[in-house]
């Protein structure tokens, strides 16, 4: 019974910490002892870790990349934003935030099963450069629209809703976020959207309904970037769209993949490190310094990814990461180790980055990714 | 007549976008890697040509330097930055690449500063012909675009290098086995695909004098777009994207309605092309086995 | 369990900093200044930079001046400049940053897609701007902020009535859509122009580069409307030279300013380009002239344009103002909180105070934030057949 005690804190470690940072963030926040600067960071980083776990679903657990999240983040940021706008009046502020959130989430959701289509017949690059598209269309549409529907170039006004308390919601949902997607993930449906991405043509010849669980993860990642765009539109007087350009898609791809593929605490990690690294270069280098800060952005990212990544430095990794040095303060019990290596419950969320697209993108498989021509039966 | 010039400019703008998607594919086709940082090795060549202009005013000697300088910049970026990762997923080669771009755009305004430079190559005029003016620089472009195509294309399939090149991109494993140094081959794509990017400057820069430390960003990803119209990996195909490209963009903007929506217009027509072919125009199709 | 301890410790660590940062905080940020500290945020990297970079040299420029005459009434000044790369989403962090280190006025954004952002946030806090070149006509709707530059409604009708009195039929117009400067100034002239004028239209947008199916739009033009920067418009002018009748004019609006420091030599073009802007940067007398000199010496040609010549106005626009209030008879102590400061600022720039500096004279500011100034049409190249 022990063992199934260990279980359950790793199961809910994640839930645990945001849930405790929320309510001490909010403690510290109603008791006024947060700067504005804070609150924005605070709700910056929700945002962020939003994004990261949703697209972690497509990336990391279903094998497909996608560069076009921050268009599904657009589409929620646009169409929640009007709706709160249209609403506010009506209905006051707390039910228009959840409709406006309802709203923005489904109308991307619905998007993300127009886009996982494709996925359907594209593979890797494709699949790729066609989310890609998909966000700078979306971005043109909404930059060229009327002045009456979403602003135009000039954006779209939305209200604000209370700093002291929109970090808080923020918070909350990056929570339910987590919920829906871990448990989706530990499910059954999670080790056959995993099976997916280590071998479609394995998975589909044991049975798995390929394309029933690609639009699903689809749905539910798009569903929670539309999400984190309603929260975006809430914690910004303008919704622009030229703030969803492919640069932004990249940049929460590389938080899944410095968080490490197929782990959704990493990209938990990654998220929030990567938002503060922001933050903080954008207040530290200020005036004629700020030119630095692109430089350092992209040195901290290529030293990152090599060190994290690199074959040549994977004894060295191994020898001096975290774990081993924790190791050091504790009794080593060889017995204990044995039993938790042999848990099958660990496959679906621990497989390490390098296995994980061994399939889709290894050096020896096509470069011209095909599929059966007849689509997935 | 209208028509044809609009077709005229747009195989202009499309014969830009063909050079530097012939470097991307290149580069993908082998290395088997998104080289995002292939519109800043443009923009790069670009700068070198605006030193080597402003020292000794002669074009040539500039685009001289810019090869040189460009092709050992891919080396070293490759050396540096992506060879660590061979053998690593190469999601983490794609984020280096952009991390690569983010430094070679952060060091140029840091070099160069903000201000856009103002590089006057040469002025080649306009070619009127039964009433259809079409400037000499779209001719020039086209025509280099086309000769650098056919010599990739001979090089790739005559040379010991370049049948190498198509065996390391075929699997390169078994290029190792057969004694292929898969480093050096992968090396020398680089070399060959920053050289391209040192002309893509220099013709866009004959296009539009003024240089940014940005120039190359956009260009590239529609460059790109277009190497996987034509099917990534296609030489010819490469050109095919680009040219189609450049007709679909200028067919666009001389649609008022529509022209706002240039870019996801060019954006649509990649998605129903992929749709209708998954592997693009020219791309070739595999069947996976298991 | 061990990797899970290692996401814990992690977890935890990224926790702890965060809370490091979420020190005590307290509403009088100002208290501790030992100077007058004004703020602003622009493009200092990215596409926009050159203006950015234009109004931080030109605003801590004046800053300098200012200071070396003994500042006001014995109290230093000090600029702040943060960086938001054209983009509205960096600004929260900017503007809260720039507020938590005591900034008591500032001079806003540089463009007007962040001011949008910069404005409606300022005045929750009641923070005084006053915007060198953020020309939405939204931006000082909120009532904290006035701006320096004309706003694009305003730019789109002088220039509509302009060509309204001449005897044109036909225009060219070629516009950045995507674009909120060149947009604004485009719907006010399209409104305001007589309907007997047939327009032809191109535009583009992003960091397009290559004009040729524009150019082949508007090649029988005699008049082209150009509400757009001067960065794409010299690229415009180059491959059109010799497709263009070498007769018509280009005409734009303060942002053509700069156009000619782009050319070695701008007789290459020979068509006429004129503008109407508040700032001529080739001016060789008068105020124009002297600032001119002085940041050429300091910074070069290349980031010399109308952006820092209105910010060097601003920051003096905001020193005389303050000078002008405690000549009144109010007090400005250097701990003054932002919000005070904006009320004695809002209550002189509304009254009858007049400014004169290097972007015009007798500079007055109606109650709306808009400004009220002469604009000028200079043109900065006759056409090569009028010589």
């Amino acid at each position: 019974m022990a063992n199934l005690k260990s279980i359950k804190w790793k199961y809910y470690i994640n839930y645990i910490i945001v849930g405790l940072f929320t309510i001490l963030f909010a403690a510290l926040s109603l008791t006024g002892m947060l700067k504005s600067s804070d609150v924005y960071l605070l709700e910056k980083i929700s945002i962020s870790v939003m994004l990261a776990v949703s697209l972690s679903m497509v990336v990391g657990f279903l094998g497909e990349l996608s560069l076009g999240h921050a268009g599904f983040m657009c589409v929620g940021a646009y169409l929640g934003g009007k709706a709160s706008v249209l609403l506010e009046s009506a209905l006051g502020e707390v039910p228009a935030l959840v409709v406006s959130i309802l709203i923005g989430g489904l109308v991307a959701a619905l998007f993300g099963v127009i886009i996982g289509l494709p996925a359907l017949r594209l593979r890797g690059d494709y699949l790729a450069i066609v989310t890609l598209a998909f966000g700078e269309i979306v971005r043109s549409i909404f930059m060229n629209s009327s002045d009456e529907s979403f602003g135009g170039s000039l954006g779209l006004d939305t209200p604000r809703f209370d700093k002291k308390y929109l970090f808080i919601i923020s918070l909350v949902l990056v929570l339910c976020c987590l919920a829906i997607t871990q448990n989706l993930i530990r499910s059954k449906h999670g080790r056959a959207i995993t099976s997916i991405r280590d071998n479609e043509i394995a998975a589909r010849a044991t049975g798995i309904n390929v394309t029933k669980y690609k639009l699903i993860v689809f749905t539910v990642s798009s569903f929670f970037a539309g999400v984190a765009g309603v929260l975006y539109s809430y914690s910004n007087y303008t919704v622009q769209s030229s703030n969803f350009d492919y640069n932004y898609s990249i940049e929460i791809l590389v938080m899944v993949v410095l968080g490490g593929m197929g782990s959704i605490n990493g990209s938990i990690i990654a998220a929030t490190l990567i938002t503060l690294l922001n933050v903080e270069l954008q207040t530290i280098l200020t005036g004629n310094l700020a030119v630095l800060k692109d430089l350092f952005y992209a040195l901290i990212l290529i030293i990152l990814v090599i060190y994290n990544n690199a074959p040549v430095f994977k004894t060295f990794r191994d020898k001096y990461n975290l774990k081993n040095l924790l190791n050091r303060f504790k009794a080593h019990n060889p017995s204990a180790v044995k039993d938790d290596e042999a848990k099958w419950d660990r496959v679906p969320t621990k497989i390490q980055m390098d296995e994980v697209l061994s399939v889709d993108f290894q050096t020896s498989s096509p470069y011209t990714p095909d599929k059966s021509e007849k689509g997935d039966e | 007549m209208k028509f044809i010039e609009t077709l005229i400019n747009g195989l202009s703008m499309g014969s830009t976008y063909a050079m530097i998607a012939l470097g991307y594919t290149m580069v993908y086709g082998i290395a088997k890697m998104l080289n995002f940082a292939h519109g800043d090795i443009i923009m790069v060549g670009g700068y070198m040509i605006f030193v080597t202009m402003a020292a000794t005013g002669n074009p040539i000697l500039g685009l001289l330097a810019a090869v040189i300088f460009c092709a050992a910049l891919g080396v070293t970026i490759e050396k540096v930055a992506y060879k660590p990762l061979r053998g690593a997923s190469p999601l983490a080669v794609l984020i280096t690449a952009i991390g690569v771009s983010y430094l070679l755009q952060s060091i140029a305004q840091i070099i160069f500063g903000t201000a856009p430079k103002m590089v006057n190559i040469a002025d080649l005029g306009n070619l009127s012909f039964a009433g259809i003016t079409v400037p000499v620089y779209t001719l020039v472009t086209l025509g280099c675009s086309m000769v650098i195509m056919i010599i990739l294309s001979l090089f790739v399939k005559f040379t010991r290098t370049g049948r190498a090149m198509i065996a390391v991109s075929e699997d390169k494993g078994a290029a190792q086995l057969m004694g292929i140094n898969v480093n050096k081959i992968i090396m020398i794509t680089f070399a060959i695909g920053s050289v391209l990017a040192a002309f893509a400057g220099l013709f866009m820069l004959m296009k539009s004098p003024s240089l940014t430390n940005t120039l190359g960003a956009m260009p590239g990803i529609k460059a790109f777009t277009a190497a996987v119209i034509g099917g990534i990996g296609s030489i010819p195909g490469a050109m095919l994207g680009g040219l189609l490209m450049g007709v679909v963009e200028a067919i666009s903007l001389t649609i008022p309605e529509i022209a706002p929506y240039t870019d996801a217009i060019e954006f649509i027509t990649l998605i129903i092309i992929l749709l209708v072919r998954p592997t693009g125009i020219l791309g070739k199709k595999r069947r996976e086995k298991v | 369990m061990k990797a899970m301890l290692k996401k814990v410790v992690a977890l935890l660590a990224v926790f702890a900093m965060l809370f490091g940062l979420a020190a005590c905080g307290g509403d009088n940020f100002t208290a501790k200044n030992t100077k007058y500290v004004i703020g602003f945020s622009g493009p200092l990297t990215g596409d926009a930079a050159v203006y950015g970079v234009a109004v931080h040299r030109s605003a801590q420029m004046a800053v300098d001046e200012i200071n070396a005459a003994g500042g006001l009434n014995g109290i230093m000044f000090e600029l702040i400049a943060t960086d938001d790369t054209h983009d509205a989403t960096k600004i929260s962090t900017n503007y809260s940053n720039m507020y938590e280190s005591g900034m008591q006025v500032s001079l806003g954004t540089v463009t007007t897609a962040p001011g949008l952002e910069y404005s409606k946030l300022s005045s929750d806090d009641n923070v005084f701007f006053l915007t060198p070149s953020a020309s939405g006509d939204d931006i000082p709707k909120t009532g904290n902020g006035f701006q320096m530059c004309f706003a694009d409604g305003n730019q789109g009708k002088v220039a509509a009535n302009y060509v309204n009195s001449t005897n044109l039929t036909e225009i060219g117009i070629f516009y950045k859509s995507d674009d909120a400067y060149s947009n604004g100034i485009y719907k006010q002239f399209k409104e305001n122009l007589n309907k007997s004028i047939k327009t032809v239209e191109a535009v583009f947008t992003g960091s397009a580069q290559d004009f040729s199916t524009q150019i082949s739009t508007l090649k029988d033009c005699k008049f082209i409307f150009m509400p757009i920067y001067y960065q794409p418009a010299s690229v415009f002018m180059t491959q059109a030279k010799s497709t263009i009748a070498p007769d018509a004019v280009y005409y734009g609006c303060d942002g053509f300013d700069g156009l000619a420091g782009q050319f070695e030599d701008f007789s290459v073009i020979p068509q006429e380009v004129s503008m109407l802007s508040h700032f001529d940067s080739n001016a060789k007398e008068g105020a124009s002239a002297d600032f001119i000199q002085k940041y050429t010496k300091k910074y070069g040609t290349d980031t010399l344009n109308q952006f820092g010549a209105s910010a060097y106005d601003c920051v003096y626009a905001i020193y005389n103002a303050m000078k002008a209030a405690i000549d009144g008879g109010k007090e400005i102590p250097v701990t003054i909180s932002a919000s005070d400061l904006c009320d004695i600022l809002m209550e002189q720039f509304k009254g009858d105070f007049t400014f004169s500096g290097v972007t015009g004279t007798n500079i007055t500011w109606e109650d709306n934030g808009y400004v009220s100034k002469e604009a000028v049409k200079y043109t900065l190249k006759e056409a090569n057949s009028a010589k």
